[in-house]
């Protein structure tokens, strides 16, 4: 498997991904979330903003819960945050991740206010509620290029 | 509003059918489900062509079929008026009786047939690697590596943090389910002896704070359920009916980063957070619509797969105070001995956990009707069960009673 480019209209093929003998289903980077995608091969973290209220929403939005607005934009973040929540996985999904454990995967605050599941690295570390956390690009087990954060 | 639908529909039949792996002939969740619904409506003593309502959960993920509701009622030949998969993840188990309820007091159908069946742990070896692909969004989750006990491990993390409960607390659960699990002659842990405390916190680490002992295990088998329910005036032809007191549902989101995208809800709070659930929303309407409290439950299941995920619910089912589970177990009052009688089968950490259980309700029956062979609880009259799914996304409470107010 090779780091993915992200063509739209390749999006409805996805990529396999499987553990042992059980498919894990389709990556489909899609449509409504192609320039997330298209931001992370730029080294850039793109998230939705309503243009009317300004309040930021995760990638996937579609609709502001604030004011019902469909005229979402892209706007990209800063790159800070801090810890939200985090696990560290000794048992992995599959072969594919098991030569990465233990790794710490989580929820990052971003200084937005949005929220998002990551990759938790501890540089320095270590990992703990709060820490202030930023933003990094790395190729992950799964080989696909992902925002990971780096801790401490 | 919700008063009048308190005791005003009944459960007059269950069937059931169970395999384990190591029987000689392994049932799929398919002959599971139309065994089990034979036998409930047979039970009822009604025929077939009185099936007005027909609800199942969700599709079984060892027998996929795009209209699993209709593969199943074409093994039993019926031909229902009103029929649907209701899909809340495992709280959909128990939506399929609030539907039936709602179902059979509309005056459109006399009698509804609600089924839940899944074999998966026969038929699906990878359940880890399976699992998180089900419950990790694909595109923001999945690449990352996740899985279920490292998804719910981030409820545990701000649980732990926010409300100072400790891994001794978590694991004190696990230590009373494994005594139950040791007297039901269904259960995965049956005969593999009672554990400590300190055999939770040495067993090795899954996903922090979640040591394996924390974790549920997947069911050796497959397990199919069915119950008939029908409103008051028709109950009463049937011997035993079980009164559905009072019922709640509610979902809060899709996928565990999701839920942090949930905010300004009633259940939630203005701030988003991990910690409060729809089980609190679901058990408020039920004891309000049952005119029940708390001490009135005689006996409680709770839909867990791991060992925190207790602890937070019997704070939202009101038996605790908000952040004081850990000390309400620690203080013996789920003990096997003497407590509040609590996940009579073992658990989903002692019993085991198959996809889509009703047969937490069927054990509370079995347990109010004097039925529970070897593991009977004095005197249980009400007993409350619990469903959820999702990382907990989606939560059910039913109450049932022997009795009807
Ligand atoms: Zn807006």
């Amino acid at each position: 498997m090779t780091e993915p480019s992200i063509k739209l209209e390749d999006w409805a093929q996805g990529i396999s991904m499987r553990a042992g003998p059980v498919s894990l289903g389709l990556y489909q980077p899609s449509p409504e979330t192609m320039e997330y995608w298209h931001g992370i091969e730029r080294r850039e973290l793109m998230l939705r903003q309503c243009p009317a209220c300004q309040r930021c929403f995760h990638p996937k939005r579609i609709v502001c819960s604030d004011c019902g607005s469909s005229e979402l934009t892209w706007v990209r973040a800063s790159g800070r945050g801090s810890v939200y929540s985090f696990s560290e996985i000794h048992r992995p999904p599959s072969a594919t991740f098991a030569t990465g454990v233990p790794y710490i995967n989580g929820l990052v605050r971003l200084e937005e206010g949005v929220h998002l599941f990551t990759r938790f690295i501890p540089e320095p570390g270590p990992v703990r509620i709060n820490a202030p956390a930023r933003l990094d690009f790395r190729v992950l087990e799964s080989h696909w290029l992902l925002p990971v954060f780096l801790v401490g | 509003m919700t008063g009048k639908l308190g005791y005003s529909a009944a459960i007059v039949s269950i069937g059931r059918c169970v395999t384990k792996r190591d029987d000689a002939a392994i049932l799929t969740a398919l002959q599971l489900g139309a065994i089990a619904s034979s036998r409930a409506i047979q039970n009822a003593g009604i025929k077939r062509r009185q099936i007005g309502a027909f609800f199942t959960g969700r599709c079984p993920t060892s027998y996929r079929t795009l209209q699993y509701n209709q593969t199943l009622l074409n093994e039993l030949k019926i031909a229902p008026v009103f029929n649907t998969e209701v899909t809340a993840h495992g709280a959909g188990a128990l939506g399929t009786i609030e539907l039936a309820v709602l179902a059979v007091n509309s005056g459109l159908v006399d009698y509804a047939l609600c089924v839940t069946n899944e074999a998966s742990g026969v038929w699906l070896k990878d359940k880890v690697g399976q699992n998180a692909a089900g419950e990790s969004n694909p595109q923001f989750e999945a690449p990352y590596g996740p899985t279920t006990p490292s998804l719910y491990a981030q409820v545990a993390c701000r649980y732990l943090h926010e409300y100072g409960a400790t891994s001794e607390m978590m694991a004190k659960v696990a230590v009373e389910n494994r005594h139950w699990a040791l007297t039901h002659p269904h259960a995965a842990m049956r005969n593999r002896g009672a554990i400590t405390i300190e055999d939770v916190l040495n067993s090795r680490m899954i996903a922090s704070p979640l040591h394996l002992l924390d974790c549920a295990v997947n069911y050796p088998g497959g397990i199919s359920t069915a119950f008939i329910i029908t409103r008051a005036e028709l109950a009463h032809n049937h011997s035993n009916p079980t009164w559905i007191a009072g019922f709640g549902q509610q979902t809060t989101h899709e996928w565990i980063s999701e839920r942090m995208g949930a905010y300004d809800l009633d259940v939630i709070g203005h701030e988003p957070n991990l910690t409060n659930t729809g089980c609190a929303t679901a058990a408020r309407q039920a004891y309000e619509m049952s005119g029940l409290k708390p001490d009135d439950i005689d006996i409680v299941q709770t839909s867990a797969p791991f060992s925190f995920v207790h602890l937070m619910m019997l704070e939202e089912l009101g038996f605790c105070k908000k952040g004081e589970g850990g000390p309400f177990v620690m203080d013996g009052h789920i003990d096997f001995d003497g407590g509040l009688p609590f996940n009579t089968m073992g658990g989903y950490l002692s019993f085991g956990q198959m996809a889509q259980g009703l047969y937490n309700l069927h054990e509370t029956i079995d347990q109010i009707w004097g039925q529970a062979e070897g593991r009977q609880v004095p005197d249980a009259h009400v007993g409350l069960v619990h469903g959820h799914g999702g990382i907990l996304a989606s939560h059910s409470v039913m109450i049932v009673s022997r009795e009807r107010a």
